[in-house]
């Protein structure tokens, strides 16, 4: 007797009810350790000695399918099914396979340790023709490395190309994150999305054919999103061109059409990118590549691509001879007509009437998010008040809709240090209201002869917070963002000089009365107590501990202050900062000179300067002291 | 061979919209065509991919559906469906070239498969697979739910959230369901080995 029905097969026709008894004791079973699970089925069987013996039998098989991993892993469709891939631990030169990621464009690609430097790479085997003819792998090579090399923060870094028994690979920085059709699948995104995510895709076109070279097959399989910080890059520069056809220096235009349109009826889907010059076999430049992200950016508004057909012919038809839905139309939501006309532009057939550079449609796409931005910002602050602050709130790169969707309640809240979290929603508005008067032009910062003589480099660290629980990874915040309940932050702050240091939180007046400081550098347990920090030393702020809010309305103040020497009013504030108190500046008088200190030089602005990229703020000031304020603001 | 495309995505998508409606004569109408789609897919894709290439079902059915259910008017459950009949129809698939592969292997002579054949389940996998396929019909007959997280899971090759998304229960139902099935196939074919 090995089960209780295979044997015997009139017993398939086990009733439901006996079958739900067995299912239902099962399930709870297998969750409890042996003793315990022994008396709860003592207990659930009672007298039916034959439901205890189906139940543990059932229990048994159970342990074994796991041991074995029994139907663990899916029926896959294999074409060559002794054909050779990389088992988790194995050893490929100096890399050690961790683990497969998927199978992209020209092969698998895996996530290994480069045990030479111990850091994380992700690895990509070439596979079929290319990675048999020596003389397409060295252009793909040459190309990919130049792209590589331009150093620029949205194309892939390749760190080398290797050959292992017989397998071509080349080892790529890993991208923890998603691809973009990943992240499409079928919906669209939301306009501040698309915006970020197109600019830097074309951030990295404008680089690369800036150095005469095209990519000529953007997708959004070819997109990754980084997951910690939504920092986009383009992967397998150079692939495209070396894979398109097996000679290219022999083949004529025409021969080009048909062999990438033989490919291109067997690929699954993805010639939905192409641009007409390419469907056709023409001669192709940059601006094909510029067609290909009108594509994306059309399917990311709209989740549907612009041109699709029931076959591959069908759809090369509508590339070629017709124009798509309005994007206008096609979008679920309401879209700025800008957004529909640079859309348009990308996808004019003609290549002499698209856009003609990458650089002249990322500034049109930059122009634009400034544009979304702003809008979001006068809408928001003349949205009507509303005291309930607890509805979900989109964020700030939502496109702004009729309708009063969210509102600033201008009550005041406190921030506290390690305090109870019972923030509903919170906006930071980082610098904003700081900014100094010509801050429409950064560059004098950067040319200036005479550089400053302070300058502090910071971020703001944001970790989402789920029933007190660390949730998904920390990201840095780019520009403004909503808070939800439970969301922490830290600084990250770098000085270039070495200098004295002192970070403050100033709580909001309350109904006259001065608002509370709270020390949050130095602090006891971080810089051994002490203001003075060395060069280039980053600190991060509260050391090992997060900055929670708590439901007390109103705007927060971070004072940044960096000085050359040791700030003698501000020196008497290391008595506070000690984790008994939370930092809290207990002593009137103290607080008093605090506060009298940080007005008298809240008047000297220095300079400040966003990168977007890093998502970094650099303050700088010509003085030896250097006083700048982040504000944050409930909503 | 019926042609899917002759036939279009807007007819495809109405068969779907009727059997989400509970029209049983639907299903019938839909399935060959969403068969055949299947099939030829998995066969250019062999042709393309070179040798050593893992194609896995999940990405096969997206881009069935992608290429024959019109994304504009389609409602979510759609899809739902759709990658239920896809699920057995891959198992189908996969039983067929199983049972092929294994009849090649054991009538000797045939060392050469076709591109057709080609696209067999893996060597160590035909056995599995057929005796799964038996088993599961006995499962089907018990407990049809359990049976499709199976189907599922090792013919379409979906992960629990997407089984839990198709089946509309939760994803902890869905593990236990899995596990409940799996050591019951296991025992069964623990029996009949």
């Amino acid at each position: 007797m090995h089960g209780f029905i295979n044997n015997l097969p009139e017993q398939v026709d086990v009733t439901p009810e006996r079958w739900e008894q067995v299912s239902r004791i099962f399930k709870s079973a297998i969750d409890l350790d042996v003793d315990a699970r022994d008396a709860y089925l003592a207990r659930e069987c009672g007298q039916d000695e034959l439901l205890r013996k189906e139940v543990s039998r059932l229990i048994e098989s159970h342990q074994r399918a796991s041991d074995d991993n029994f139907i663990g892993t899916p029926a896959f469709v294999s074409s060559d099914p002794g054909g050779k891939t990389f088992a988790n631990g194995q050893q490929v030169g100096s890399y050690e396979i961790i683990r497969h990621l998927g199978s992209g464009g020209m092969g698998e690609v895996y996530l290994a340790n480069d045990k030479r430097l111990d850091r994380q790479v992700a690895l990509k085997i070439l596979s079929g023709e290319l990675a048999h003819d020596k003389r397409r792998l060295q252009r793909f090579q040459q190309e990919a490395r130049m792209a590589s090399s331009l150093n620029q923060p949205n194309i892939l870094t390749i760190f080398e190309f290797d050959e292992v028994d017989s397998f071509n690979f080349l080892a790529t920085e890993y991208i923890d994150g998603e691809t973009l059709r990943d992240q499409l699948r079928g919906k669209p995104l939301r306009l501040g999305e698309v915006l970020d995510i197109s600019i830097q895709v074309v951030a990295a076109l404008d680089a690369a054919h800036e150095a005469k070279i095209v990519h000529r097959d953007i997708k959004p399989e070819n997109i990754m999103i980084r997951r910690r910080d939504q920092i986009v890059k383009v992967l397998d520069f150079g692939l495209a061109k070396a894979s398109e056809v097996s000679s290219v220096t022999h083949a004529t235009d025409s021969e080009i059409a048909t062999q990438y349109k033989t490919a291109a009826g067997t690929i699954l889907g993805t010639v939905n990118y192409m641009s007409p010059e390419q469907a056709q076999g023409l001669r192709l430049d940059a601006r094909t590549d510029l067609w290909s992200v009108g594509v994306m950016i059309y399917e990311m508004v709209a989740g549907e691509a612009p041109f699709t057909g029931r076959t591959t012919s069908h759809t090369i038809v509508q590339i070629l001879e017709n124009d798509p839905a309005p994007l206008s139309k096609a979008a679920k939501v309401r879209i700025p007509d800008e957004l529909e006309r640079i859309v348009n532009k990308s996808l004019t057939k003609s290549v002499d009437e698209r856009y003609q550079t990458a650089k002249d449609l990322l500034v049109d796409l930059r122009k634009l998010k400034k544009q979304v931005d702003l809008d979001v910002e006068i809408k928001r602050s003349l949205a009507p008040l509303r005291s309930d602050v607890t509805a979900a709130t989109p964020t700030a790169a939502v496109v702004p809709l009729p309708g009063p969707k969210s509102s600033i309640n201008r009550n005041r809240i406190l921030l506290l240090i390690g305090g109870v979290v019972v923030v509903l929603i919170a906006a930071l508005w980082a610098i904003n209201s700081l900014r100094p008067k010509n801050q429409n032009n950064p560059a004098s910062v950067s040319t200036s002869p005479a550089s400053p003589q302070r300058t502090l480099t910071y971020s703001i660290t944001v970790q989402k917070y789920r029933y007190n629980k660390p949730f998904e990874t920390p990201f840095q915040l780019g520009k403004e963002m909503i808070f939800e309940l439970d969301y922490q932050i830290r600084l990250n702050i770098n000085s270039a000089q070495a200098g004295f240091l002192y970070v403050l939180n100033e709580g909001p007046s309350d109904k006259g009365q001065p608002g509370e400081f709270v020390v949050l550098f130095p602090s006891s347990t971080s810089n051994s107590g002490s203001a003075l920090v060395s060069e280039n030393h980053p600190v991060q702020i509260p050391d090992k501990s997060w900055i929670h809010f708590d439901n007390e309305k109103g705007t927060e103040r971070l004072w940044l202050v960096f000085a050359e020497n040791a700030v003698r009013e501000l020196e008497p504030i290391r008595t506070f900062a000690s984790p008994k108190t939370a930092g809290l500046i207990t002593d009137t008088a103290v607080r008093d000179e605090v506060q009298a200190f940080l007005r008298s030089h809240s008047n000297d602005k220095p300079l400040v300067e966003q990168d977007l990229d890093r998502k970094q703020t650099i303050v700088s000031s010509r003085r030896d002291l250097l006083v700048h304020a982040i504000d944050l603001e409930h909503q | 061979m019926t042609k899917v495309s002759a036939r279009t995505q807007h007819e495809i998508t109405g068969l779907l919209e009727e059997w989400s409606g509970g029209n049983q004569a639907a299903l019938d109408k839909l399935y060959p065509l969403v068969y055949e789609e299947l099939r030829r897919l998995a066969r250019s894709y062999m042709k393309r991919e070179p040798k050593g290439h893992t194609l896995q079902t999940t990405a096969l059915i997206n881009e069935a559906y992608v290429r024959m259910v019109e994304q504009k008017s389609v409602h979510w459950q759609n899809r739902s469906h759709f990658f239920a009949i896809s699920a057995q129809i891959m198992r189908r698939i996969l039983v067929d070239h199983a049972r092929r592969y294994l009849h090649l292997k054991r009538g000797g002579g045939a060392k050469k498969v076709s591109l057709d054949q080609a696209m067999i389940v893996a060597r160590e996998k035909s056995e599995e697979v057929l005796m799964l396929d038996e088993a599961l019909e006995n499962l089907a007959r018990l407990d049809p739910r359990r049976c499709q997280v199976v189907e599922l899971r090792y013919f379409a090759g979906l992960d629990n959230k997407e089984i839990a998304a198709v089946l509309k229960i939760s994803e902890n139902t869905v593990m236990r369901d899995w596990n409940l099935a799996r050591a019951w196939l296991h025992q069964q074919l623990a029996g009949a080995g």
